[in-house]
């Protein structure tokens, strides 16, 4: 994009580059400094000791797992119909979900809060799972139409001449064929629903059903404000994240960008 | 499904049955919240005695005398503006340089993305410290014997600031990403042809690269407006709007008020509002679009 010939310009966009980063890696280098800060590594053994990090990060993979698996049947059912079959009134239903998409979760709060109760569902892993699988429903709803919209009909008009049914034609077709948007869709829910904070802090009362989003807050009152072994927590949370990032970069870049495109 | 025997033509099958699970979904969880929502707005309840009252718009005239209500709306469209400008122009400076022939690109790559990866809740506390007197900004200033004290967090005038640092700090990896893929897309020939007639390189970046990644400018706008009208975890987390409201958002008022306070209806009418704007800002940046001619 830029045109650097000689060498002096080339160590100057080399140190601007590197200049403009630091920014990026000084919260991790305070992170990591920090939680260090007093006894060493000792505070990493303390918040392990508590025992509870494993239990934290179970209740993230549920609550993660159960929203993408929801998300993603939803979105390739749906993203189906929309694009390649009729459907009276098709449009309505589809600004009807487009809708949702500006909703902010924290108008949520007060309805789910007291219907959960009325419901008894209050402190279990489905209050929160279902409200992120609708928020998060439609956009990856409208990512897997766009997507199907330019698949040509012509390639399911031939499943059919040979009798398969609709069903069948879906998993035996449709699949396969919206696997590049199913990564995108599948790692999108994923950090979306891995970093979710305002509907577990509300809905999850119990430190058993906890997230890992909770965990600085946990340890706040565990530790009574010992910052150095809340640091050491936010660094635990993190490395698995980023090792995630690090071995499916593409994936990520894919996922997150959709997450900006229409 | 509508199957018979003969081959049907797909467009001609009827596939309600295929939307509907997830039309309903939404519907009940959404569309009630919503209803639920404007509801109460015309109530006052606290959420635990069994008489509610109903007070008509009551809620509503409350809410434009709240002075509070006006600075969060003050709040939202200073970071919007600041935030939209500074991370799309960082986002697009490093994409740039990046498509350039520089050592280490992968490595700078991840380190500008890895932040959008990581939750605002686990760098809340990272960000406490950083930005207080036992951090290390503090450290670099004491040791260049810079006279700066760190207590930005806790001032009014300058705790907004700090928060918009830490949502560029955030968000420029998305924008980065997006910038990147963009001008993948560019004809190299064109930027040539620009350059032997003479343009130098600032030239080329601001008249021919920067239209070419309108596309993406534009939806970073619109994720933007909504995105400043959603903000929570981060002031929530950090400042949990204070100090004295200087980083109330509409989303950490309507909990104070909702959840902390139990007024209910009141959080409710506010909720009303962020609705109403959020779908007027994603209405009014989508027709800009459009209107906009050109698509890239």
């Amino acid at each position: 994009m830029l045109e650097v010939r000689s060498v002096k310009s080339k160590i100057l966009l080399q140190l601007l580059l590197f200049i403009m980063t630091v920014p990026y890696v000084l919260p991790l280098i305070q992170m990591v400094a920090g939680s260090l800060g007093g006894r060493g590594f000792a505070n990493y053994k303390a918040v392990w000791d508590t025992g509870v990090v494993p239990t934290f990060f179970r209740n993230s993979a549920i609550i993660s797992g159960g929203v993408i698996l929801l998300v993603y049947v939803f979105s390739m059912t749906a993203g189906f119909g929309f694009s390649k079959l009729h459907i009276f009134g098709k449009e309505v239903y589809f600004w009807l979900i487009l809708v949702a998409l500006t909703l902010p979760e924290v108008i949520l709060l007060t309805p789910l809060f007291v219907t959960f109760q009325k419901l008894r569902m209050y402190n279990t892993f489905f209050s929160v799972i279902f409200p992120q699988t609708a928020l998060q429903m439609p956009f990856t709803i409208l990512l897997t139409r766009n997507f199907l919209d330019g698949v040509p009909d012509e390639l399911m008009e031939a499943a059919r001449i040979d009798g398969a049914n609709t069903f069948q034609l879906f998993v035996s077709i449709i699949i396969p064929l919206t696997k590049p948007i199913a990564s995108a869709v599948i790692v999108l829910t994923l950090i979306n629903s891995w970093n979710a904070y305002l509907l577990p802090l509300l809905f999850l009362q119990s430190p058993a059903k906890q997230t890992v989003t909770l965990l600085p807050q946990f340890f706040q009152g565990e530790f009574t404000n010992d910052q150095t072994k809340i640091l050491a927590a936010a660094v635990m949370t993190a490395i698995p994240e980023i090792a995630a990032y690090l071995c499916m970069q593409k994936n990520f870049e894919k996922g997150m960008s959709a997450g900006a495109l229409k | 499904m509508n199957d018979r025997a003969a081959p049907m033509k797909l467009k001609r099958t009827n596939g309600l049955i295929w939307i509907l699970p997830a039309f309903l979904f939404l519907v009940i969880i959404i569309y009630y919240s919503m209803f639920f929502t404007f509801n109460l707005s015309t109530m006052e309840w606290d959420g635990l005695s069994p008489d509610q009252t109903r007070v008509g718009l009551a809620n509503f005239a409350k809410l434009f005398r709240d002075k509070v209500f006006w600075k969060c709306l003050q709040n939202t469209v200073v970071y919007f503006v600041i935030t939209f400008v500074i991370q799309n122009s960082l986002g697009f400076i490093f994409a740039a340089i990046l498509h350039t022939d520089v050592k280490l690109a992968t490595l700078h790559k991840c380190l500008i993305f890895i932040p959008t990866i990581l939750a605002p809740a686990t760098m809340a506390p990272v960000f406490r410290l950083l930005y207080s007197p036992q951090g290390i900004l503090q450290s670099f200033f004491n040791w260049a014997h810079i006279p700066i004290t760190v207590d930005w967090l806790s001032r009014p005038n300058t705790a907004l600031y700090v928060l918009m640092s830490v949502a560029i700090w955030e968000f420029t990896g998305m924008s980065f990403i997006l910038y990147y893929a963009a001008m993948s897309q560019i004809d190299m020939e064109m930027l040539e042809a620009a350059r032997i007639d003479g343009a130098g390189n600032l030239r080329t970046l601001w008249s021919m690269v920067l239209p070419n990644c309108r596309g993406t400018t534009v939806s970073m706008a619109m994720l933007g407006v909504i995105g400043a009208l959603k903000t929570f975890d981060i002031p929530y987390l950090i400042t949990t709007g204070g100090p004295m409201h200087a980083t109330e958002f509409l989303g950490t008022y309507i909990y104070r008020q909702g959840i902390r306070q139990s007024h209910l209806g009141y959080a409710a009418a506010i909720s009303v509002m962020l609705l109403v704007l959020a779908v007027a800002g994603a209405y009014l940046t989508n027709r800009a679009n459009k209107g906009g001619g050109k698509h890239a």
